[in-house]
């Protein structure tokens, strides 16, 4: 590890291993090395001895979601915060760029004050930081009204994992130069590259942000509900079950949002409620926050996903881990449950009965080892070959998958 | 100086898809010779038509085995040359696949074959109150096929985003014939890539997508349709930044300039614009009925203060069409006008636009060329056209010349030198002013993932790769 500090200025050496906190790396091994680099140039060089000596990097954003390193391989934590900052905010041409380790709240902020805001609610967003954000590639429920993150992200700075920093896409809202690889970053969770810098699309803040809310005796019983609002010919902001709802007493509820001038927001929620043929009880003081971290911490998290008309199918079979908590974005066909530790035989079955329908099943539960990735469903063996054919583009020495390490 | 297929392969060709489906008459090849961009013109060796994922597989296999380059073709509208022929390729044309193989309304799914036409999806999905939301201005002839290659947009993409956001699933013949099933909607947390977002705008180089699964929206309820009338460009442009920057949402916005509203008044597609005005803007809004007027009425107030001299507004179906009709015809009208159009393609930050147009008229008098300009506004996503005549080897070297200079102004200011239309044969020489040596290595590094051999649409979108296609090309 000596000589790493012969390639990186003294600003970058950021802690001793041991002085890291274990929260940042849940069920992991220390790492030989904590680097804090304050410019893509460091993230390059150090990438480049990264491949030239085998080490393995591991990047953190806010620290959330890490994955647990378990191999014997040498490897050092990449903490991208030094990245941080806003670069440049064209307010009137909708777009901001901003370093990958600047924390999300700053980027809300700066947009704020002008009016606008990047329209994605992936849980805990809060806490995160930009580039881990789309690193994880979640939209949250508002891809209903606007489309997923990975559209609202219309440029990157990376660097691979031997060391190229690579721009893909730029500052404007279309742009077809070249293949689109910046849409196979977004979501790759620091599989390919290190993201250093983001542009993004910003929106202008709606006039009026209307949250409707229904309650129901079950999340099937509301199921029926949402899937109906996926069909009504308005297309609301977002739309979202939870098991338990602060504002409802802590009864399941299906809390739907309407963006839009008041005019148009109201006469939405009348076609909303002769679509759906029920009435939704108006409350301003529904906790968003809440409804969107809702099943998102727990010793063990599912992510399953299947064709809307399928997810009652989904649901009985999630049933079979007695969830603790459970959200379901019925729009997108996504239901997220908290569960306490399962058996693989559990997971097993839970899975395939998803993958019945068409569907898919994602665990993330940092206890269980490497476990958690191997329960979860695999891309088609034809997808599995393209995703190693870029991985080795984009890493050829290995160095970003921390299952490698 | 194109070489027949081998009698054997022809043979083995016609018994996968059928003895008419395998066009080697060199009367029928002419017209697969270009696509959009005619100026570049290459008769292909043959050109296969086969009607499903299988057929393409085997055809696929066949070419692959005897190493011959595959030219993926939808409609031939592209404006990049990316369905231009190789002297030594054969075209794979998806004319024949044009099902559409399954609309789901409750999940608001479609699956279409890659020859589906665009307008044809809308057409099939309207009883069920949904519609397919990219609309590509060629959009009644170019197919969900070419769509994906290119990563097409149109008017209302402004809203509604452009092609990719709308493709779910796709199924590809790669190259040696395997055929490979990405993404799919309820497949979203599979651990992964998102190869789906990958392939699309993939231009045709890195295999052929045989099915398409995408995303419906409800049709709107209502709209409402302006046309702004003004005196100088730079006055349209402030418009338009004025009406995003204020917060509104237009379904679309889209500008012609005078060179193009003079090419349409006297064109047989006469929409009614005042000849002696300097640009117009096409305004629309759509969604629930109420709300749209006030909508119309601010976007209206934004025109006449940037100095617009006139707004209309569209009292009914009738009158919207009419509105819209000297952004429609423009293409048609300019036709008639010069003997070749040149559509260029470029974005840049939508504030940059009064700026930008000054400029590129600037260039067009420097160079002594028509320059119209009618163009995706809201987008910042520019069309100069070049009107020439290709007959004049000087005028042609100033469309190149003047080409140049438009596509570095776009860049200079923030911009790119494609926003829809691709790079294709066309674009390939500009790459090197967005992209670096590094960064066009890695394009090449993942092509090769899909087609290590570079079997597919060889010599596009990456510059200096072997290109025998350009060889004998008339344009450059
Ligand atoms: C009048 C006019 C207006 C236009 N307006 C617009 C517009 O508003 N917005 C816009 O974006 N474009 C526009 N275009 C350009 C063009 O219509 C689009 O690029 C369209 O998507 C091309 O579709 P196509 O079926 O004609 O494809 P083609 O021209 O046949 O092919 C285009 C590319 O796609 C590849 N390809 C085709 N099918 C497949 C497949 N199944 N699998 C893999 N690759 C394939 C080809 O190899 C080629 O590289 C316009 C063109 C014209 C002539």
């Amino acid at each position: 590890m000596e000589s790493l500090a012969t390639i990186l200025p003294a600003s970058a050496m950021a802690e001793e291993p041991k002085d890291m906190p274990d929260a940042d790396l849940p069920g992991s091994r220390r790492p030989d090395a904590v680097v804090r680099p304050g410019a893509t140039e460091d993230v390059a060089a150090l990438m480049e001895w990264a491949t030239r000596e085998g080490v393995g990097v591991l990047p953190i954003g806010s620290g959330r979601r890490a994955h647990p390193v378990r191999g014997d391989g040498r490897f050092v934590v990449l903490r991208t915060d030094g990245l941080a900052g806003l670069e440049t905010y064209e307010a009137a041409d909708l777009t901001l760029s901003a370093g990958a380790g600047t924390p999300f709240g700053t980027v809300a902020a700066a947009l704020a004050e002008n009016a606008q805001w990047a329209p994605f609610d992936p849980p805990r967003i809060d806490q995160r930081s930009l580039g881990g954000l789309v690193a994880n590639g979640l939209s949250g429920p508002l891809h209903m009204g606007y489309g997923e993150l990975r559209n609202h992200v219309l440029g990157l700075t990376v660097v691979t994992g031997d060391g190229r920093t690579l721009r893909l896409g730029g500052r404007v809202v279309k742009n077809v130069a070249g293949f689109d690889l910046l849409k196979a970053v977004v979501g790759s969770r620091g599989s390919l590259a290190i993201i250093t810098s983001v542009v993004l699309r910003a929106f202008p803040v709606p006039p009026v942000d209307r949250t409707l809310y229904v309650e129901g005796a079950t999340v099937g019983e509301l199921l029926k509900h949402a899937l109906e609002v996926g069909t009504a010919p308005v297309l609301p902001a977002s739309s979202v079950i939870v098991d338990a709802l602060a504002a409802a007493g802590g009864r399941p509820a299906l809390v739907v949002r309407l963006h839009g001038a008041e005019a148009t927001v109201a006469a939405d929620q009348r076609r909303l409620e002769e679509h759906v043929g029920l009435t939704f009880r108006v409350d301003s003081g529904v906790d968003h926050a809440g409804v969107r971290d809702h099943a998102s911490l727990g010793d063990v998290l599912l992510a399953a996903s299947a064709r809307p008309s399928r997810l009652g199918a989904v649901l009985d079979a999630l049933d079979a881990l007695t969830p603790t908590a459970l959200s379901v974005d019925s729009y997108g066909g996504r239901v997220r449950a908290a569960s306490a530790v399962p058996t693989g035989e559990v997971i097993d079955s839970v899975r395939s009965r998803i993958e019945d329908v068409g569907g898919a099943l994602r665990l993330f539960a940092p206890s269980m080892d490497g476990r958690a990735a191997e329960l979860s469903t695999r891309p088609r063996p034809g997808e599995q070959a393209l995703v190693e054919g870029l991985r080795s583009a984009f890493d050829p020495g290995g160095v970003l998958w921390p299952a490698r390490f | 100086m194109t070489e027949p297929l081998p009698a054997a392969l022809v043979r083995q060709l016609r018994s996968t898809v059928g003895d008419d489906h395998v066009i080697t008459d060199p009367n029928r090849l002419l017209v697969y010779e270009s696509d959009g961009l005619s100026a570049y013109r290459v008769r292909p060796r043959a050109v296969v038509l086969p009607a499903s994922t299988e057929e393409v597989a085997e055809v696929v296999r066949v070419l692959h085995a005897a190493e011959i380059e595959i030219v993926p073709r939808g409609a031939g509208t592209g404006l990049s040359g990316g369905a231009l022929p190789t002297p030594d390729g054969v075209v794979v044309g998806t004319a024949r696949m044009n099902r559409v193989l399954e609309i789901d309304a409750r999940d608001r799914i479609a699956r279409v074959q890659p020859g589906v036409v665009n307008a044809r999806l809308t057409d099939a999905t309207r009883p069920h109150g949904l519609y397919y939301a990219p609309d590509p201005s060629s959009q009644s002839t170019c197919t969900l096929g070419g769509n994906v290659a290119e990563n097409s947009g149109g008017p209302h993409c402004l809203k509604y985003g452009v092609t990719t956001r709308y493709v779910t699933g796709l199924t590809v013949v790669l190259a040696g014939g395997e055929v490979v099933r990405l993404g799919g909607a309820g497949r979203e947390v599979a651990d992964g890539l998102d190869l789906v977002g990958l392939f699309v705008g993939s231009e045709g180089c890195f295999g052929i997508a045989t099915e398409i699964e995408v995303r419906l929206l409800p049709l709107a309820e209502g709209v409402r349709t302006l046309l702004g009338i003004f005196d100088t460009m730079e006055a349209a442009g402030h418009a338009v930044t004025s009406i995003i920057a204020s917060g509104l949402m237009p379904a679309a916005v889209e500008i012609v300039d005078k060179a193009t509203i003079r090419a349409v008044e006297a064109s047989v597609f006469a929409a009614g614009y005042p000849t002696d005005a300097g640009a117009a803007l096409v305004i629309e809004f759509d969604g629930t009925e109420e709300g749209l007027d006030a909508d119309a009425d601010r976007a209206e107030a934004c025109c006449l203060a940037a100095g617009a001299r006139e707004v209309r507004r569209a009292r009914s179906e009738e009158e919207r069409l009419g509105l819209w009709k000297g952004r429609k015809k423009a293409f048609g009208a300019m036709g008639r006008i010069a003997p070749d159009l040149l559509v260029q393609d470029a974005t840049v930050p939508r504030t940059r636009l009064p700026e930008v147009l000054a400029k590129i008229t600037e260039i067009g008098v420097r160079y002594d060329l028509q320059i119209a300009n009618v163009f995706h506004a809201g987008d910042g996503n520019l069309h100069p056209n070049l009107l020439f005549d290709r007959a004049d080897p000087d005028q042609m070297a100033r469309v190149e010349a003047a080409s140049h200079e438009i596509m570095s102004l776009c860049v200079d200011v923030g911009g790119t030198i494609t926003g829809e239309h691709g790079v294709g044969v066309d674009k390939r020489g500009y790459m090197t002013l967005v992209h670096n040596e590094v960064e066009l290595d890695m394009l090449r590094r993942v092509r090769r993932v899909f087609d290590a051999e570079g079997l597919f649409n060889p010599g596009k979108v990456i510059p200096d790769e072997e290109i025998d296609a350009v060889a004998g090309v008339g344009a450059s």
